[in-house]
């Protein structure tokens, strides 16, 4: 072999690394499916996703594709779905996720101690979650603000917001911690040691910020007031959802975003009077007791739809909740927005995830047979517009 | 009423007559006697051939006496309408602690002589549970701690007293490989061994004997289990918490020439070509896909248990998770198989799973597991087409009786609904 011809086998082998290497310049993807749910209309059935660049730049009944994008064809039996959205969960917190010398900690923000290869974000992936909201504990009153990202990717582009909605708690959590009989006097003996304090500490420290007083973290606090970011509330109980309509009212905040709310179902007049949402807890079957001893309604997403009460599901197997959820009384299109479109929309990321619709992210969950039924296997799912087989 | 406690109190030469009549076949006729039931319309998945469209199935006094499309229905029957539902087997759980008040006994690791008879509790909410989900025959079986913890029996679920429900007592000696009592492996296994070692000199040496006081029948009594044990006539399960255990217990199977069904927990599948090699029956544990990540090389994999037991080809059922279980759906037998079914196994096998395989598994086929002539009439009636979504459970039959209707399930709207109508 001369040198030229080396030279020449060097050349080609560079080319096509560079051509397996180079960000899908203009490389677009027809993705055919049998059922399209865009979230944004009704159902596509059949439909087409043409995807480009990690973005949606097409979607319809027949979608005109350039001359040398791939053709998929997923089968008349597949769905093709916007890729689910957990709006609340603590995936990849690393070194704990509660303060315990403070109660009061609104400017913290899970970015910087995030543990991006811990293997919740994986598990996330494969049961077709690809953005997630990572939130502080609930063991503080103000807890501190979420970080959004995508379940995949490099590090940078895996951040949505750094810090996005602002969490407070107004649940026995706080006071359980300060009460545990197992804490040394001194550091720990403060309040709230019950929940009588964790509301006092709330309604205080929301009046100095109206009064203008010295208090930590004023910028966070009060553009959670003010509805400049979403305020999130972890409250279970009905008594809980109650005293934060109260307090809502009284220093007249925007409406909050109910977190857990395993008793909405209780409450429903009054929390769809108020214009609250809720992020619902993971569902369970096993029990009809949740924590701090919630009573559980199965059927709490088809009694929340029927007061007209906006709720996405949380915490994990999102797919899995809605299919249960669905059995249990709610259609399965208000199941599927559940998980998608309303969890994009509340913590406030719906201009690029939640719908399958031009120049959104190329977030898709491909399904063999029926979203809706048991039997049914996720084949794939996409992120930034690749592809994860499962 | 304690059944050994009961038998022991009779006179000693009828003993060895007794205990023959304890461990034999108890089915269930009282409530259900003289009354013929006709479940006609549905389409009837028999599990024994093909699926019957717009079939009957006649019960006469508890027992299946026709199953057909073209059967005629007694004129005194009691007619349930299954049009355009579909009727199956009932379900059968093949191994749960969930029916037993205090599953496990902590006082003494070795208690062959313990029966499941004594502990069901028919008032714990398994029992409404598994009706109302289709189940109408479990095997009660002690827990998952101690070593040999006691004989399991296979129940009906409907009813109130458990003389009325037992399809099959001392079905099944319990083992567990998990070491208790602060114990090593090593230890654990040792003390196992020693207790199998000592049944088996009492066989050779006792079996025979004529017992002339009531101490040694009462002893022999106690015995009689474990005996029964390694001498074959008696099967077991035994439990494994880790692959590791796998091994040990084909070893004891073979040992001691005793037949028996592993019960595994989620570690396990990594002896999946052991067991298959083995040729034993397997209960999964109720989660059925988990993560694990590599100790080595930090690398993670989703573990799909049905899928690595059916590519070993290791014959397998399901079990209902506990109530603490956080892995969602699992506290339902039918979830497990929809869940199997995702991953990959035919729908056929998978219902073969929740009846026929486990009836056998249970040595109880000949009157469970399908619908055919001559067995037990336990039967449950979908709204649908099985392991679909929509499909509840209208109504479960055991017996030739009816032991649930969802139209009645006030219990279960309450589940669903809460009390909110009252808030």
């Amino acid at each position: 072999m001369n040198t030229t011809s080396v030279l020449r086998v060097c050349v080609a082998f560079g080319l096509l690394c560079v051509a397996c290497v180079a960000p899908a310049a203009a490389e677009s993807t027809l993705y055919k499916a049998g059922t399209v749910y865009t979230m944004t209309g009704e159902p596509l059935s059949p439909g087409q996703v043409l995807v480009t660049d990690g973005k949606i730049a097409a979607v319809g009944r027949t979608v005109n594709a350039p001359a040398d994008a791939t053709v998929v064809d997923l089968g008349e039996d597949s769905s093709l779905l916007p890729g689910f959205v957990d709006a609340y969960t603590q995936t990849g917190l690393a070194g704990g996720t509660d303060e315990f010398t403070a109660e009061l900690t609104p400017d913290f923000c899970p970015a910087l101690a995030i543990d991006w290869n811990d293997r919740g974000f994986e598990e996330s992936l494969a049961t077709g979650t690809t953005t997630l909201a990572i939130c502080p504990g609930t063991e503080n009153v103000i807890a501190g603000c979420s970080c959004l990202a995508k379940t995949t990717g490099e590090k940078d582009s895996r951040i949505l917001q750094n810090d996005a909605a602002l969490f407070i708690s107004v649940c026995s959590d706080p006071a359980r911690r300060n009460g545990a009989r197992s804490r040394p006097d001194g550091l720990y003996n403060r309040l709230p040691t019950n929940r009588m304090g964790v509301v006092w500490i709330l309604r205080s420290t929301f009046d100095k910020v109206r009064r203008g007083r010295e208090v930590t973290a004023r910028d966070e606090i009060e553009s959670g007031l003010s509805g400049q970011r979403p305020l999130m509330a972890v409250a279970r109980t009905s008594h809980d959802i109650t005293a934060l309509l109260t307090i809502g009212e009284e220093f007249d905040f925007a409406p909050p975003v109910i977190v857990g709310g395993q008793e909405t179902y209780k409450v429903t007049e009054q929390v769809a009077a108020a214009g609250l949402s809720v992020i619902l807890g993971p569902m369970t079957t096993g029990s009809s007791n949740g924590p701090e001893r919630t009573e559980l309604a199965y059927n709490q997403a088809g009694l929340l739809s029927e007061a007209g009460i906006t709720f996405a599901f949380s915490g994990g197997n999102l797919l899995e909740q809605a299919r249960f959820a669905c059995r249990f009384g709610l259609e399965p299109n208000e199941a599927l927005q559940a998980i998608t479109k309303t969890p994009a929309e509340l913590i406030g990321v719906s201009d690029r995830v939640g719908t399958i619709a031009p120049g959104m992210d190329a977030d898709l969950v491909a399904v063999d047979g029926d979203p809706m039924e048991f039997t049914s296997g996720i084949r794939f799912v996409m992120v930034n517009g690749q592809v994860f087989e499962q | 009423m304690a059944r050994t406690i009961r038998s022991m109190t009779r006179q000693v030469p009828q003993f060895a007559a007794l205990v023959a009549a304890t461990a034999l076949l108890v089915t269930v006729s009282a409530a259900s006697a003289q009354e013929t039931v006709a479940v006609k319309g549905g389409r009837i998945i028999t599990m024994a051939g093909e699926p019957i469209e717009n079939g009957v199935v006649v019960i006469v006094d508890g027992k299946i006496t026709a199953v057909g499309a073209n059967v005629s229905i007694p004129v005194e029957a009691r007619v349930i309408d299954a049009t355009g539902k579909v009727v199956m087997p009932g379900f059968v759980e093949a191994h749960t602690a969930a029916g037993l008040s205090q599953a496990n006994e902590s006082s003494n690791p070795s208690v062959p002589y313990l029966s499941v008879m004594d502990g069901i509790d028919p008032s714990r909410p398994y029992f409404e549970q598994a009706r109302r989900d289709g189940i109408t025959s479990a095997a009660m079986v002690p827990g998952n701690s101690g070593m040999i913890s006691g004989q399991a029996a296979v129940i009906k679920t409907g009813g109130l007293y458990v003389d009325d429900m037992v399809l099959k007592s001392n079905t099944a000696m319990k083992i567990s490989l998990s070491p208790s009592g602060g114990n090593s492996r090593m230890g654990h296994l040792s003390a196992l061994r020693h207790e199998l070692d000592a049944a088996k000199d009492f066989a050779d040496e006792n079996a025979d004997a004529d017992v002339s006081t009531l101490e040694e029948a009462v002893q022999q009594q106690l015995q009689m289990a474990i005996v029964k044990l390694v001498k074959g006539q008696m099967p077991a399960y035994i439990y494994c918490a880790d692959a590791m255990d796998v091994a040990h217990a084909i070893q004891l199977t073979q040992d001691y020439g005793f037949k028996a069904t592993l019960v595994l927990n989620q570690d396990c599948y990594k002896a999946a070509d052991q067991i298959a090699a083995a040729n034993l029956p397997v209960i999964l544990d109720s989660t059925l896909v988990f993560w694990e990540t590599n100790p080595r090389t930090n690398e993670n994999e989703r573990i799909v248990t049905t899928e690595i037991f059916r590519a070993a080809g290791v014959s397998f059922t399901f079990q209902t998770g506990s109530s603490n279980n956080s892995t969602l759906g699992s506290n339902y037998l039918w979830y497990q198989a929809a869940t199997a079914v995702k991953y990959g196994m035919p729908e056929e096998e998978a219902l073969a799973a929740l009846t026929i395989r486990p009836a056998e598994m249970l040595g109880v086929d000949q009157f469970i597991g399908s619908l055919e002539v001559g067995k037990d009439g336990d039967l449950v009636i979908l709204s649908g087409e099985p392991l679909q979504n929509d499909t509840w459970v209208e109504t479960t039959i055991a017996n030739g009786e009816v032991i649930y209707e969802r139209s009645t399930d006030s219990q279960l709207r309450r589940l669903l609904n809460g009390d909110a109508e009252n808030n």
